[in-house]
């Protein structure tokens, strides 16, 4: 089969797959199934930083950006909610670039620590103003996606399944602008700056803008994400961003590992259905964040390239496979 | 006016003690072995969990429980060098997501052990010195500051004195070098560990029966550790202690004169202003980063 | 294999507890009531934290009503119109976190098909909200300011915070006339400030006047030595804890006496407070008013009292699960009692039929007695169930009831007082949200 079409035919059987995927599911399943697609979108956008070789911790606080101003243009000043879900994106965008000032000044631990300090201080400000802000109680009825109908499907914004479809229009466009951004010149530099930062900066490359760059890329889709988790769950407060949400994050980035676009997406997807689906099954709820901790010691001890090696060796494995089959069937030929 | 300020200074003498002897280890950490040990915060719960166990529940000399205390968790540190941190040596991110895993599974295991509740430890002693009606320090602090004082003075003299110590540095500075000198870069690790959860386990054995032992009481300490050791530099320990106790001064006093939020905004302003002017921090000179 | 290790060495007392814990199964039904297939069984959802920071709030009461379901199950079970049926609870850790709380909402409801949802409330509700709505099912939180207009199907059967504050301080002008001074701290949380404006409005109908504006500090806090220096700096003659978490009742007591403070304290909770006392003193806490009472009290022995066997209950809480009774313990399975009393009267389980049956003439058995279902004017709605609340006092080192006081009657005298406050702190139902 010619490889286009093969390719060709295997996107359309995902995407088949990804649409009937809810209708399979039980129903809590399918609200796990719409956090996990907002958090393929966070994770992604987090690589997509990690890209120049800086590792943040103000990620999840500058989700927590994007959920907070989409929340209150819809709330406040009555902004239609999708429109507001951009401008929360742009927002969080905004914010990085004003961070991006004093954070990279410093590379390394130094910035890690330092976005750090940036998050917790955005985040404590929430918690310390109640107006407009919501204190520690954080922001309650927030407006939901208008619902409305498409004919074949009633897009009933309560359901998971409506949200699911509408979060999967928004995380696919994101992931594959980040895909095509990451295969441009501009994310070509993005490695440079990563891997060769003395030798781009000798061809005139401004290290630091590209870095910025990365940084307030990143942040734009992760305030999306974060406006599509505050527009579904109605409610949202300064503990949704803590620190522990930052070190999920990190953790499905590494366990996945950095090296391909996928394989966040991979580490935030297994680890995602390990804790709350089959951690929460086997009835353990104790012990839940004592194996979890226990996976995360073992993956980077035994799997320190990341999941994404597992997939990879496999591909690879196959493609030696069919590279085979096609020797055996090439001298056959060339006999005849 | 000058009785609330005696007072509050003295309860920063108090919280500047046990800081400077987490940040102090922590920084030994990551001076010897270039890992941030997130589970530090744990391991000064551990300490006191070892206290609720001896001295609370087994009745034993408060002295004596503090003493096993600090021995179980320097253990419990070396067995954290062994599995995790030394095959994770040439990887940092990865020692970075261990040493989060473990911390998890520590609170784990002090729910498992002990409940969801917080613990209750029957204080040391009750003794208070009163040097006037609204200034006093109550006996147990003092221990607390003593220990500090003591811990240091043992550590400075055991690092600039002992063979060890003098390897110890001599591996923070120039781990390769050290090597080639024949200093076996797993021993350090080892002493370095050991003395750093020690350290934390010490601390947190001491306040034990000052404040509320619960499984999730690591998580300000690690806070509070990380903006001390930027600020007072992140491979310099006598810049963990100073920072220690300014960082205490500063948020206690904030703390009682507006309010602990602002204390906690106005301490990682002051962490994010070194890290914009000089990363180095305070008395920080090589950078490990 | 920890627990073994550990219970060789360590003390029974809290070792049996925990490994009772760690068993950590979510579905709750204990040894005698393991319900046979043939058996008809009624399941009954508990959504609140089990780990976590506030797991204090939730993994106790499921304790409590483990025990509580043995015993009715061991009776024969809810009588219902058509049968008998046993009652099995199912749990479902949302870990304090909304959209959690959604997700074991919708699992609760809609894949066990529960007829009935206890909630801890605070910043989980909003996110089992429309979920709630939805499905019409009936919830019950332990924090009436969840509640509001259109939360139809949300009850606040037991806990009626933080307006039973009001009690502690009207019986404490009633016994105490001479002090007239007063200052107050609180954790600065969802929990924390509902109830400073209940406190300021109970202080100003009591005559009391507050010295200083109330102290709030970050829930973080674990040092409160600089709290109670600035708290006790003009020198006041009562101290009041608001609704302090017992992680800061006790090192703020402990603080107080450290730094010689000898006046009256007023709190909310003061659970574990034998240990407080032997971080302080017997006599420093002569005289502690709260709002708790230990279950083996024999003031609740009273006809008026509407919980069955609270000392019975009590003792086998504290056999099962030592170490671990608080407030919380025994507040579901009074929400239970009143939930099974409504079912057998309605004779069916059905969400809407219960709750009427639980409204029915606008008064409900609450566990300290016959209470009105309340709550208009604060919460808009009248779906707190709200009537006397016991006055704890300790003496001579054990708490004890010195008097039920009623909060309607209150009410009547100084509700304006109350809405002032509640106003000033934006914690009116309609300011909310």
């Amino acid at each position: 089969m010619p490889r286009l079409a093969k390719q060709g035919s295997v996107v359309l059987a995902f995407v088949v797959l990804l649409i009937a995927l809810p209708h399979g599911l039980s129903f809590s399943q399918q609200e796990i199934l719409v956090f996990l697609t907002i958090n393929v979108l966070l994770v992604t956008s987090y690589r997509l930083l990690t890209l120049t070789g800086e590792w943040s911790l103000a990620h999840v606080v500058i989700m927590g950006v994007g959920a907070y101003s989409s929340a209150l243009y819809s709330k406040e000043l009555g902004i239609y909610v999708p429109v507001s879900m951009l401008l929360g994106a742009c927002t969080a965008a905004l914010i990085a670039m004003f961070l991006s000032y004093p954070l990279f000044r410093m590379k390394g631990f130094y910035f890690l620590i330092g976005s750090f300090a940036a998050g917790e201080i955005i985040r404590l400000l929430w918690k310390r103003f109640r107006d407009p802000f919501g204190g520690p109680k954080g922001l309650k009825k927030i407006d939901p996606m208008p619902d409305f109908d498409i004919g074949i499907w009633q897009f009933d914004f309560f359901e998971p399944v409506s949200y699911y479809y509408f979060a999967l229009v928004v995380v696919g466009l994101s992931l594959w602008l980040m895909w095509r951004i990451e295969r441009s010149p501009i994310g070509l530099t993005f490695h440079a700056v990563h891997w060769q930062d003395k030798l781009a900066q000798s061809v005139g490359v401004d290290v630091r803008a590209y870095r910025t760059l990365a940084f307030v890329l990143a942040s734009g889709f992760s305030g999306l994400s974060g406006a599509l988790l505050a527009h579904y769950i109605g409610t949202i407060n300064p503990n949704s961003f803590d620190v522990e949400m930052m070190v999920f994050v990190l953790t499905w980035a590494i366990v996945g590992g950095t090296e391909t676009f996928y394989g966040p997406i991979l580490g935030c997807i297994v680890l995602t259905i390990f804790n709350e689906v089959v951690l929460r099954e086997l009835g353990f709820e104790q012990m839940r964040p004592f194996i979890y901790g226990l996976l995360m010691i073992c993956s980077v001890l035994f799997l320190p390239k990341g999941l994404e090696s597992v997939v990879q060796k496999l591909l690879l494995r196959r493609a030696n496979g069919d590279k085979q089959k096609e020797e055996k069937a090439d001298p056959k030929e060339s006999e005849a | 006016m000058v009785e609330l300020l005696a007072q509050t200074g003295l309860n920063a003498l108090y919280a500047g003690s046990y800081m400077s002897l987490v940040a102090v280890g922590l920084v030994l950490i990551f001076g010897v072995m270039g890992v941030i040990n997130f589970a530090h915060g744990e391991l000064f719960m551990l300490g006191a969990y070892a206290v609720v166990a001896l001295y609370a529940d087994l009745q034993m000399p408060f002295i004596l429980a503090v003493a096993l205390g600090l021995i179980f968790v320097g253990l419990v540190g070396i067995g954290m060098e062994r599995v995790m941190f030394r095959p994770l040596r040439d990887n940092p991110l990865g020692g970075l997501v261990a040493s989060i895993g473990f911390l998890m599974i520590l609170q784990a295991v002090a729910v498992m052990g002990f409940g969801v509740r917080m613990e209750h430890v029957p204080p040391a002693t009750q003794e208070i010195i009163v040097f006037s009606e609204k200034v006093r320090l109550p006996l147990a602090r003092l221990y607390v500051i003593v220990a500090a004082v003591v811990f240091l003075t043992a550590l400075w003299a055991f690092l600039t004195k002992t063979r060890f110590g003098w390897a110890l540095r001599a591996s923070a500075q120039d781990p390769e070098a050290a090597a080639l000198q024949g200093i076996s870069i797993n021993q350090t690790s080892r002493i370095a560990m050991f003395i750093g959860a020690a350290l934390a386990g010490v601390a947190g054995a001491l306040t034990a029966p000052l404040v509320s032992v619960n499984p999730h009481m690591g998580h300000s300490v690690i806070v509070t550790a990380f903006i001390v050791i930027i600020v007072g530099g992140i491979g310099s320990l006598e810049g963990a202690v100073v920072a220690a106790f300014a960082y205490s001064v500063v948020h206690t006093v904030v703390t009682t004169f507006w309010d602990g939020v602002i204390a906690d905004i106005v301490g990682l302003s002051l962490m994010l202003v070194v890290l914009i002017v000089k990363p180095t921090g305070l008395f920080g000179t090589a950078d490990r980063a | 294999m920890i627990i073994k290790m550990l219970k060789n060495g360590l003390s029974r007392r809290r070792f049996l507890g925990s490994a009772a814990s760690v068993a950590g199964v979510t579905a709750v039904s204990g040894v005698s009531t393991r319900v046979l297939a043939a058996e008809k069984v009624i399941k009954i959802g508990f959504l609140a934290p089990l780990t976590g920071p506030v797991a204090a709030w939730g993994k106790p009461g499921l304790d409590g009503c483990q025990i509580w379901a043995e015993k009715i199950n061991a009776a024969g079970g809810i009588k219902l119109a058509d049968g008998d049926y046993m009652v099995e609870f199912i749990g479902y850790d949302n870990e304090y976190d909304p959209a959690k709380a959604r997700t074991g909402a919708t699992k609760l409801i809609r894949e066990d098909e529960v007829k009935f949802v206890m909630m801890l409330g605070g910043d989980t509700w909003p996110g089992a909200q429309p979920v709630a709505d939805k499905t019409g099912m009936l919830f019950s939180t332990l924090l009436p300011s969840d509640l509001a207009p259109d939360t139809v199907t949300l009850v606040a059967p037991t806990e009626v915070h933080p307006i039973y504050n009001v009690t502690g301080v009207e019986w404490l002008a009633e016994n105490k006339p001479d002090l007239k001074t007063a200052v107050m701290c609180a954790q600065d949380d969802a929990l924390g400030l509902p109830s400073v404006a209940t406190y300021l409005a109970a202080f100003e109908a009591a005559g009391i006047e507050m010295i200083e504006e109330p102290l709030l500090f970050d829930p973080a806090t674990t040092d409160f030595a600089p709290v109670v220096t600035k708290l006790i700096a003009d020198d006041p003659q009562i101290v009041c804890l608001d609704t302090c978490y017992s992680d800061y009742v006790h090192p703020i007591a402990e603080q107080l006496f450290q730094q010689g403070y000898k006046g009256q304290i007023i709190s909310c909770t003061a659970d574990f407070y034998d240990q407080m006392i032997a971080k302080t003193s017997v006599e420093f806490m002569e005289g502690f008013i709260f709002q708790f009472p230990d279950f083996d009290d024999p003031a609740l022995n009273s006809e008026d009292i509407n919980f069955p066997d609270p000392n019975g209950f009590f003792a086998d809480y504290n056999e099962r699960y030592p170490g671990e009774w608080g407030a919380v313990s025994w507040e579901y399975a009074s929400i239970m009692d009143l939930w099974k009393a409504a079912a057998e009267k309605a004779g069916s389980a059905e969400p809407d039929a219960v709750l009427a049956a639980m409204k029915e003439g606008g008064k409900g058995m609450h566990a300290f007695g016959i209470a009105d279902w309340w709550g208009k004017d604060l919460f808009g709605i009248d779906n707190a169930l709200v009537g006397n609340w016991p006055v704890v006092v300790i003496e001579g080192g054990k708490a004890r009831i010195k008097a039920f006081k009623s909060i309607p009657e209150w009410y009547a005298k100084h509700g304006d007082l109350l809405k002032k406050h509640m106003t000033a702190y934006n914690q009116m139902w309609d300011q909310r949200g």
